[in-house]
């Protein structure tokens, strides 16, 4: 369930890129803040600013101006090496899944954490742990080539999840997967909301799945015109 | 990130392309194995040239040569080498022993030597020689241990025509095949230059000792290719009273007696004699190796930095390559500095791999050089083949394998730093 302290705070955020020679404002002032234990999804058509705000949230970027905070801290005013450990609290779970391809999906879950710096046996066991948790504990020494569009996604979310973020951030879940696994994936996601109190954000231009959440930011043109509970 | 992670994140980057990584590292493989190879060669060379002087050229003699003072000083080069007299009309003659002998208690004697090229000729063979004129009871007692007959004997008080042959004058090729013994007449000639036209002047001698076998080469020592004649009989057949070089040997060898007997000879005969102590000679000596090492390892670094460039251009494509991945690894949380040690490891694992390769490579090298070098008598020609053992040092080793790393990790810093500059966004977005 959702609680009162925010994970992630937009205050005003704008966003201004330079399409070759020609501004263009990708976010023209947003504002929306997610709670710990919320499962909001942001639901917009292409252009509305959405993958730019899934990057900031990300800690992929940061605003021209405004305030984002994630847990708190403001990143327009981390270093690159203070964003870099920032991320290690953001459970990025992105759309084309970004394994890597060379390794194994108990390397890729461990690749995380050894980012993070976690010894080699604790990171081994927590990883299996992580694998049988979606699912996956047949699965471990495959490599991603070796598993199928929904498999290769919930070894990305155990990714995301190795080292206890604050929070997943997922880029269009469902978008390179089929339906019935599509409809895994969301119990899946509903699942680690409800009984593991996992914060979730999804980004999804897909209407359907976006009513899945709990609340739903509809984005367009670089604003939000919407911020609405779904009836479950 | 562990320091262990990295290195094992890079290693398996590398394991990934495998056949391009083993092409890269063949780079650092020639330039390494080039460098030891040469190192070790040109050390061994120095060894075996150093031990062959040292024979020929023990501590405690000196060699007086007329002309110039060239190398009196212990540095210099080699004047008037070979009893050329330089520039004044200065010559030696083989009474100034007496004097040498007088200027030092710390001189035991001394012994002149007049030397010419010539032929030995006997039954079925003809063979050039250097003619040595010396007188042997004093010849003997400074060069106790190598101017000793193995056949026959050398006479304390020598007929003229008695000689004393090395080793390799009558059995040329040291196979068994002798062709001529002791007690057998031999015709002794030499190419008088000194009227014209030119004649060559014989004399019959009967061979009274053939030395044992010395190897390589010396100063004013006995060599295996030297045929020595009595003093009194070189100086009528070569008609000359002077002579090339003096042997001056010292009650012992501390570089204290070598200076000042050193001075005293050159004082003595104004400076127009050039005295040469092994010291001198073997510091020269390694002050030219020292040169041509430099010379040839510069060479062989050559090679090495080309081989650093291959690396540069690899790891570029590589990073290209492996640019969604940055993104990957970024966005999961690693930071710039990560980054570039893993391709900084990478490198350094290659050029590890690629230098102890190398290094044994350059080793089996050397060897296998060396030993068609010895076998075909390259090296020493004429004057008895000698072997070359090719030297290792540990410094050679340490060298080379912080050179092959140290030129790996230069050319992988612009990449590396390339990677760790990219952008995440960006990264991520390359397709």
């Amino acid at each position: 369930m959702p609680t009162n302290t925010p994970v992630v705070e937009a205050i005003n955020v704008k966003k201004t890129y330079m399409l070759g020679k020609v501004p263009v404002e990708a976010l023209r002032g947003v504002n929306f803040h997610v709670a710990a234990g919320d499962f909001v999804s942001i639901l917009g058509p292409s252009g509305s600013g959405k993958s730019t705000m899934l990057n900031l949230i990300g800690a992929l970027d940061k605003p021209t101006s405004g305030q984002l905070l994630i847990d708190g801290v403001d990143i327009g005013t981390l270093s690159d090496n203070q964003l870099s450990e920032l991320r290690l609290k953001i459970g990025f779970v992105f759309q084309f899944f970004n394994l890597i391809p060379r390794l194994t999906a108990r390397d890729n879950v461990e690749l995380a954490m050894s980012i993070a710096g976690v010894s080699k046996s604790q990171r081994r066991k927590h990883a299996v742990e992580l694998l049988e948790n979606v699912g996956l504990k047949d699965r471990i020494n495959h490599k991603p080539a070796e598993l199928s569009g929904g498999q290769q996604q919930r070894v990305a979310i155990a990714r995301a999840l190795a080292n206890n973020p604050k929070f997943l951030l997922l880029d269009e879940p469902t978008g390179n997967v089929d339906s019935k696994t599509a409809a895994e994936v969301l119990s899946l996601l509903k699942k680690l909301n409800t009984e593991d109190g996992v914060s979730i954000i999804m980004v999804t231009h897909d209407e359907k799945l976006a009513k899945q959440a709990r609340r739903t930011v509809k984005m367009f043109d670089g604003e939000i015109c919407a911020d609405e509970a779904n009836g479950q | 990130m562990r320091t262990l992670d990295i290195f094992g994140y890079s290693f398996s980057a590398i394991k990934l392309r495998k056949f391009r990584a083993a092409l890269t590292t063949l780079g650092v493989i020639i330039g390494i194995a080039a460098i030891v190879a040469l190192l070790s060669i040109t050390q061994g060379l120095q060894a075996t040239i150093t031990s062959q002087l040292n024979q020929g050229l023990s501590a405690d003699t000196l060699i007086v040569t007329a002309g110039g003072s060239a190398i009196s000083g212990g540095g210099g080069g080699f004047g008037g080498f070979g009893g050329q007299t330089e520039n004044s009309g200065f010559s030696l003659y083989t009474n100034y022993t007496q004097e040498i002998d007088a200027l030092s208690p710390d001189i035991a004697n001394s012994v002149a030597i007049i030397s010419r090229s010539g032929y030995i000729v006997s039954e079925n063979l003809n063979r050039s020689v250097t003619i040595y004129g010396v007188d042997y009871a004093t010849y003997q007692s400074i060069y106790t241990n190598t101017f000793k007959a193995e056949n026959g004997s050398i006479p304390t008080s020598p007929s003229m025509t008695e000689v004393v042959v090395g080793t390799r004058v009558n059995q040329p090729s040291q196979n068994g095949t002798v062709f001529f013994n002791t007690g057998d007449l031999v015709n002794v000639t030499w190419t008088n230059a000194t009227v014209l036209p030119l004649r060559n002047e014989t004399y019959i001698a009967q061979v009274s000792g053939v030395l044992g076998k010395i190897g390589g080469f010396g100063i004013g020592g006995p060599s295996d290719t030297g045929v020595y004649i009595p003093l009194e009989q070189a100086q009528s057949f070569f008609n000359t009273t002077q002579c090339d070089m003096i042997i001056v040997k010292l009650t012992n060898s501390d570089s204290a007696t070598v200076d000042a007997v050193t001075k005293a000879i050159t004082e003595h005969f104004s400076d127009q004699v050039s005295v040469i102590s092994s010291t001198a000679v073997l510091s020269l000596l390694s002050t030219v190796f020292g040169t041509i090492q430099l010379f040839l390892g510069g060479i062989a670094a050559i090679s090495l930095l080309v081989a650093g460039v291959g690396i540069m251009n690899i790891m570029i494509v590589s990073l290209i390559e492996r640019t969604r991945e940055i993104g990957i690894l970024k966005a999961l949380g690693m930071k710039s500095r990560t980054v570039l040690t893993i391709f900084l490891g990478e490198s350094v694992i290659i050029g590890f791999i690629g230098a102890i390769i190398g290094i044994l490579l350059g080793w089996a090298l050397a060897n296998v050089t060396a030993t068609v070098l010895g076998e075909g008598g390259v090296i020493g020609g004429g004057s008895g083949a000698f072997s070359i053992t090719p030297i290792l040092t540990p410094e050679v080793i340490l060298g080379s394998l912080a050179f092959g790393i140290g030129v790996s990790v230069i050319f992988a810093l612009y990449p590396a730093w390339r990677a760790s500059k990219l952008k995440p966004v960006d990264a991520l977005r390359y397709e």
